[in-house]
């Protein structure tokens, strides 16, 4: 493989990366009735009225809040107890630590489908369902092992000497991690918030079963536009492009974190 | 991890907010699906216990062995796809300059669209009415159509999941290779090794690390599909592309066959695991340390 | 194994304001074990990269046996490197590393065992032949690497770029040892590249004192102790380095420092340089009494004496030198004795 070869695949795989997100913005600002009607690559007479409907239509914009919600309570939850399991495991051993861990990532193997009917079962039990919070809940599954395996890698390579030069300072444990040990590993956090947004704001099957018909998750709404005069195409891809936004927004704020975690990290 | 770390049990409380929220979503649903698993339950109130009767059936029917055939074939495509791609556009980004970030955010971007999004945005742009690939395919003289032919589905799906998942071993790829120091490089220059020779030998085995993640993470992410077949083509047509995750969806909520459903759920979970395990243990004795 | 002459060589990296090697000339024999010392930062790794072939000097021109190279793709100029931390194949044997270059060469499986033999047996690793590279210590890694680096026998060049870095200090000794035993047995044109002048002066026939992009003296490591040209040369060379003082402090009216070495001088109550005894190191005996170094605070500074030490800390006293360099700006006008 020359560096030339190379270059090529990249480029051919760049614009077919970029082919069919082209063709979903040009969707998004042609009326219905132009996309029913001669198909043109460009189009015709754009317009915003797509993403206005959604803008106005509470449907739309309540599902991306509810959709938003969870993804944030998911991340609170999901750093919140992962820090701490990420800093004991990685200064301390402890009676079956390996074995924790190990049972961590295994649920990262479980198929969602296998939990459908048992979460539908349990937060309908607990009076949790359709609430952002089981559907928050039910991603911590998968997102908090994965947050735990990430962060116990980078405060592994956090020195011990650290702790220790605070404690010689005089400072209390709190003091120590809130001001000296967590602002150090702001990289690794990013990252972290990086996957369990990308997990979150993606799945669809346990968003879908726990949400009933007050917490609608934009996944969900958006798999059922059809309106009288058939499918509301142009809806959809506005609806499409809005959902990549969010996307955009964090890995732009967490990008050198990204780079640094990608440098450092367990992947080498 | 290190060996310089003290032995304290009294570390299961840090660890305990993790232990209680996993075990709550994991050991509990755990617990009911193999209860079910093993019974027979016509309603609320009447269910006896059938022992591994619903598991032999399962693994005689013969739309469970249809799915998991599908399965393993869309699995095993899609790896020999991403994978030898991954690396070859990982080998094309400058591993200095400005574009290099860019490059880098063009390529997560696939990763960071809801699944589902990702099926609508094929759906738009495959169909034969209103999509450019639909259009264009069928302005070549192909009669192409993934909602009435298996093939095209088929295809269709496969070039999604591409399109979809290949930058996951490219980042994973990239990352790796900007870790191999130059004097590898220099060295393999100065002996004359050429293109192929460098990157089967320097590239390569420096990779093996980051492939293994990236092997493992795709085989099993594969093996779970749902969200992407089921908008895109939803199972069809008939039934050529229903995987394993909708099967046992289908049955677990549409159908209400408690006992079979949860049995089913139990053999998919120990496949994963297995395949995963075996994978792992594989690569791992190939190391000899 | 080739005879090197480097004519004017000039290099700048693009972009940046100021040549990093700026008109260096060098002639280096065939068969030479040459040292280039320096401290970072004097354009050591420029140097070796052009001799490898990565970089192109910006002007000037580089010729292996009278052929120009200057421009030569590294692969074609036959050079080979030893890098700072041993760089070999992971996944191939050390047998399957040593045997590549020969491979990359299209030589036939005879001849190619035949030398993979020889190299092995020269360096002592024949029992690491079947074993892969992660298995071995840093020491073992790097003695392939050098193997690897010997194994072609049309090599013009071997260059080594501070060998010894990643080697624990324990056996540092060892592989300065191996490599000055392997050059002299197979006669390859060497260039080694450190800061550390123990290893640059124990290893070279010639050593080139290389600083801010430019040689300042090429010589016998004898020629450079005893006839630096430069202060710089009589302050980096040897341990401890020259002593300095200006040329009034010895009544000498030639250039305006002069420079003497630790063993031209002796102590003497009677003698021009008075000043207080700092510190003694003893470094072994002569006659039944200590021999080491004394050092002396004066107010030119701290100078170092090399004899007898017949003084202890604390005492008033001073010195007298015997033979001295005569330094003007810094450059090497002349030398003299006292009687």
């Amino acid at each position: 493989m020359t560096r030339s070869f190379s270059r090529w695949v990249l480029v051919s795989y760049g614009i077919y990366l970029l082919l069919p997100l082209y063709w979903l913005l040009s969707m998004a600002v042609r009326t219905n009735a132009e996309i029913v009607g001669d198909f043109s690559v460009l189009p015709q007479s754009p317009t915003l009225a797509n993403f206005a409907e959604i803008f106005s239509s509470p449907v739309w914009y309540q599902a991306f809040g509810n959709s938003l919600t969870y993804v944030a309570i998911n991340t609170l939850i999901s750093l919140a107890v992962a820090i701490p399991a990420a800093y004991t495991f990685s200064r301390y051993r402890f009676l079956g630590d390996k074995q924790l861990f190990f049972w961590l990532l295994t649920n990262r193997m479980a198929p969602p489908a296998v939990f459908l009917l048992p979460f539908f079962q349990l937060y309908s039990a607990i009076g949790l369902f359709d609430t952002p919070l089981a559907v928050a809940l039910a991603h911590c599954l998968f997102t908090v092992p994965l947050s735990v395996w990430i962060l116990e890698g980078f405060f592994s390579a956090v020195p011990t000497e650290l702790d220790e030069m605070a404690k010689i300072d005089g400072h209390g444990f709190l003091y120590f991690f809130f001001r000296v040990f967590l602002p150090i590993n702001r990289g690794a956090i990013g990252v972290t918030l990086f996957f369990c947004f990308m997990f979150s704001w993606v799945e669809l099957l346990l968003a879908r079963t726990l949400s009933g018909a007050s917490s609608k998750p934009i996944v969900v709404v958006m798999t059922r536009t059809i309106s009288a005069s058939g499918m509301d195409w142009g809806v959809l891809a506005a609806a499409g492009v809005l959902t990549v936004i969010p996307g955009i927004l964090v890995v732009w704020f967490v990008r050198k974190d990204l780079v640094k975690g990608f440098a450092l990290g367990r992947v080498s | 991890m290190s060996s310089f770390k003290p032995h304290d049990n009294r570390a299961w409380l840090g660890v305990l907010p993790v232990v209680l929220i996993v075990g709550f979503s994991a050991v509990i649903p755990l617990m009911t699906v193999l209860n079910y698993s093993v019974q027979d339950i016509l309603d609320f109130n009447s269910r006896f216990f059938v022992g591994f009767q619903w598991y032999r059936e399962t693994l005689h029917d013969p739309r469970f062995l249809s799915a998991f055939v599908r399965q393993i074939t869309f699995s095993l495509t899609v790896l020999l796809i991403e994978i030898p791609l991954g690396i070859a556009v990982a080998k094309g980004i400058p591993k200095t300059g400005r574009l290099t970030p860019l490059i880098l955010i063009l390529l997560a971007l696939p990763l960071l669209i809801p699944w589902n999004v990702v099926a609508t945005i094929w759906q738009i742009f495959a169909r034969p009415d209103i999509g450019l690939l639909g259009v264009g395919i069928n302005a070549l003289g192909i009669s192409y159509n993934y909602t009435s032919e298996p093939l095209h589905a088929w295809l269709t799906l496969v070039a999604m999941d591409v399109w979809h998942w290949t930058s996951l071993v490219a980042l994973l790829s990239f990352a790796g290779l900007t870790a191999i120091q130059l004097p590898f490089y220099q060295a393999a220059e100065l002996d004359g090794a050429n293109k192929w020779q460098v990157f089967r030998l320097v590239e390569l085995p420096r990779l093996r690390g980051v492939l293994i993640i990236a092997i493992l993470l795709r085989l099993m992410d594969s093996f779970m599909i749902y969200t992407e077949p089921f908008v895109l083509t939803g199972g069809g047509p008939g039934d050529t592309t229903t995987f394993l995750s909708q099967y046992l969806a289908t049955m677990a909520v549409g159908q209400f066959d408690l006992g079979p459903a949860a049995a089913f759920s139990v053999i998919y979970f120990l496949f994963i695991l297995l395949f995963c395990w075996l994978f792992y243990t594989s690569v791992a004795l190939d190391d000899d340390s | 194994m080739a005879q090197i002459t480097l004519k004017d060589i000039h290099f700048r990296y693009p972009g940046a304001e100021q040549d990093t090697l700026s008109g260096l000339n060098l002639d280096i024999a065939d068969g030479e074990a040459h040292a280039l010392l320096g401290a970072s930062g004097a354009g050591k790794t420029t140097l070796l990269n052009v001799l490898s072939g990565l970089l192109s000097p910006t002007a000037g021109n580089l010729f292996f046996d009278g052929r120009d190279v200057s421009q030569l793709a590294g692969r074609a100029r036959h050079v080979a490197q030893v890098f700072q931390f041993p760089v070999l194949y992971p996944s191939l044997s050390v047998a399957e590393n040593l045997a590549f270059p020969l491979q990359a060469k299209k030589a036939s499986a005879a001849s190619i065992a035949e030398r993979v033999d020889y190299i092995c047996d020269e360096l002592a690793i024949s029992e690491l032949r079947q074993r892969k590279p992660h298995t071995l210590s840093l020491f073992e890694k790097q003695l392939v690497a050098v193997g690897k680096a010997l194994v072609r026998e049309d090599v013009s060049l071997v260059l080594l770029d501070e060998p010894l870095t990643a080697v624990q200090p324990k056996v540092k000794w060892r592989l300065r040892q191996t490599l000055r035993k392997i050059q002299g047995d197979l006669g390859t044109t060497m260039i080694y590249v450190t800061h550390d002048q123990t290893e640059a002066l124990t290893f070279a026939d010639r050593v080139s004192i290389l600083t801010d992009g430019g040689i300042l003296q090429t010589g016998t490591p004898a020629e450079l102790y005893q006839a630096p040209d430069h202060e710089f040369v009589g302050h980096f060379v040897g341990s401890p380095g020259m002593n300095f003082v200006p040329n009034a402090a010895l009544g000498v009216s030639m250039g305006d420092r002069l420079g003497f070495r630790p063993e031209w001088a002796v102590l003497d109550d009677n003698g021009p340089v008075k000043g207080v005894v700092k510190s003694t190191r003893v470094q072994g005996t002569r006659g039944g009494e200590p021999y080491g170094l004394v050092m002396l605070e004066t107010e030119y500074g701290e100078l170092a004496i090399r004899g007898e030490i017949s003084r202890a800390v604390g005492e008033h006293t001073a010195l007298s030198v015997h033979r001295y360099v005569a330094f003007s700006d810094k450059q090497r006008v002349g030398e003299g004795e006292f009687v």
